[in-house]
């Protein structure tokens, strides 16, 4: 991935995979990785995208209620 | 071995499931939620994958309204403890194990709850408006209701009593332990706020999983804290399902396996289990009426229970009966009160009990016969 990328934290674990799941079925593209220690301490595991897929994919993480921390993005 | 004892843990169990625990085994690894690498997030996925599974079966729109526990006495341990509150007034039925029985007579015995218990007859039927008499006059926080009863088989009319409680503001909490995974059921249609199952019995898992359906809106208080892989800078538990409810690692492995218990089930089909089970009691209780000094419980048409049969061989004992039939004709089954005495007293089979045959789906047409032959000769022999 290059360009500007975002982070999307989760509440809880259940969530991170769901809405990899979700992202991995619409075809947006994302990298799984370990919840950045700065970030916060929420669940383990985030998702990293692009910039540019970000209102899409929170769009569709929202339509199936995926908890994720909006404050934080 | 004729193995007669599905109700207390179904055997065997489908190969997938015992794929899917060697699966994760041989190529998992890992702790769910606890770190991102690999093999940590393919169990995620497994725990999530099962969740998913179960959501589908009870429809449930929301998985993450689904926490595990290790079998139905821990869920409705959860339940009851975590919602129930001092002053608190609860309906209960005679046909509850003691899963249910124990703790509610525990919280009345320290003075915290107030206990109603709705008798069933003796032939094990509970009328929902047995429920409406004590709802009218009494505010009532909560009804348990087991959806089976493992003694007399009979399936309760859940959605009509669930429909009862809450027209009087009530909250309802099923015990499915014997009817998941065989009984259809559908938290929305069947309007059940909490679903406690088991996975070990109909959804063919391995013992050690089972789990708690809580209808959004519900709080429930933990009786277990701890790690949960969020919210690690807090020292206070999350307020947010599953981890709220879920401290601690997993059963992963058994989960996994639950998951293709389920699977199973779905792929089946609850209607062409159902309807293999419902032929095997139907055919059971057909020959069984016949023989001579064989008395059966439950009620007679086999539409309305599951496939377990009470039975009692005049002059015997049931712990006799059963073990004349697992060392003689090596069928397995289970004598006594089957941990439900209120049942038992229901039915007028208390203290001594009764000889229980509980068929599952891999039980044949000609295990049946066998184990009817083996009646016929133990009631012959002992006059
Ligand atoms: C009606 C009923 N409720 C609860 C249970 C408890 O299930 P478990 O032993 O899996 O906790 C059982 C089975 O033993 C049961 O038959």
């Amino acid at each position: 991935m290059k360009g500007k990328e975002i982070i999307i934290v989760f509440r809880s674990t259940h969530d991170a995979i769901k809405a990899k799941n979700l992202l991995g079925k619409e075809g947006i593209p994302f990298e799984v990785i370990p919840t950045p220690k700065e970030i916060s301490a929420e669940c383990g595991i985030s998702l990293k995208i692009e910039e540019p897929l970000k209102s899409q994919a929170l769009q569709i993480l929202k339509s199936w209620k995926v908890r994720y921390r909006d404050d934080l993005l | 071995m004729i193995y007669f004892d599905n109700a207390a843990t179904s055997f065997p169990k489908p190969e997938e499931v015992i794929a899917a625990m060697k699966d994760y085994f041989f190529h998992v690894g890992g702790n769910t939620g606890r770190s991102a690498h690999q093999a940590a997030l393919k169990a995620s996925e497994i725990v999530f994958e099962t969740r998913e599974v179960l959501a589908k079966l009870f429809n449930i729109s929301d998985s993450s309204r689904i926490v595990f526990t290790k079998n139905a006495t821990e869920a409705l341990n959860f339940a009851i403890y975590g919602f129930l509150e001092k002053g608190d007034q609860v309906i209960t039925t005679s046909l509850e194990h003691n899963s249910v029985m124990r703790p509610l007579r525990h919280l009345e015995i320290i003075g915290k709850i107030k206990l109603f218990i709705v008798s069933a007859n003796d032939k094990g039927i509970i009328e929902p408006k047995d429920f409406e008499k004590i709802l009218k006059r009494e505010k009532i926080k909560l009804v348990v209701v087991n959806h089976a009863s493992n003694v007399t088989g009979t399936i309760a009319p859940i959605k009509e009593i669930a429909r009862t409680a809450h027209k009087y503001g009530s909250t309802i909490l099923i015990d499915a332990a014997q009817t998941a995974g065989v009984v259809n059921i559908d938290v929305n249609e069947d309007e059940i706020d909490m679903l406690a199952f088991t996975g070990h019995k109909s959804l063919f898992g391995p013992q050690g999983t089972g789990g708690l359906y809580i209808r959004e809106g519900i709080e429930l208080e933990p009786l277990i804290r701890g790690g949960t892989g969020s919210n690690s800078e807090e020292e206070i538990q999350p307020d947010f399902l599953p981890d709220k409810l879920e401290s601690g690692t997993p059963n992963t492995i058994g989960i996994a396996g639950l998951g293709a218990g389920v699977k199973y089930v779905l792929r089946k089909g609850i209607s062409e289990i159902h309807q293999k089970e419902a032929e095997l009691t139907e055919c059971f209780i057909k020959e069984a009426e016949k023989i001579e000094r064989v008395i059966l419980y439950g009620p007679r048409e086999t539409t309305k229970r599951v496939a377990v049969v009470s039975f009692n061989i005049t002059g015997l004992t049931p712990s006799e009966v059963a073990y004349i039939l697992d060392q003689e004709f090596g069928i397995a089954c289970r004598p006594g009160l089957h941990c439900a005495p209120a049942a038992h007293k229901t039915i007028g089979t208390f203290p001594q009990g009764t000889v229980r045959f509980s068929f599952g789906y891999f039980n044949n047409i000609s295990e049946i016969e066998t184990g009817i032959k083996a009646l016929h000769k133990i009631s012959r022999r002992c006059v």
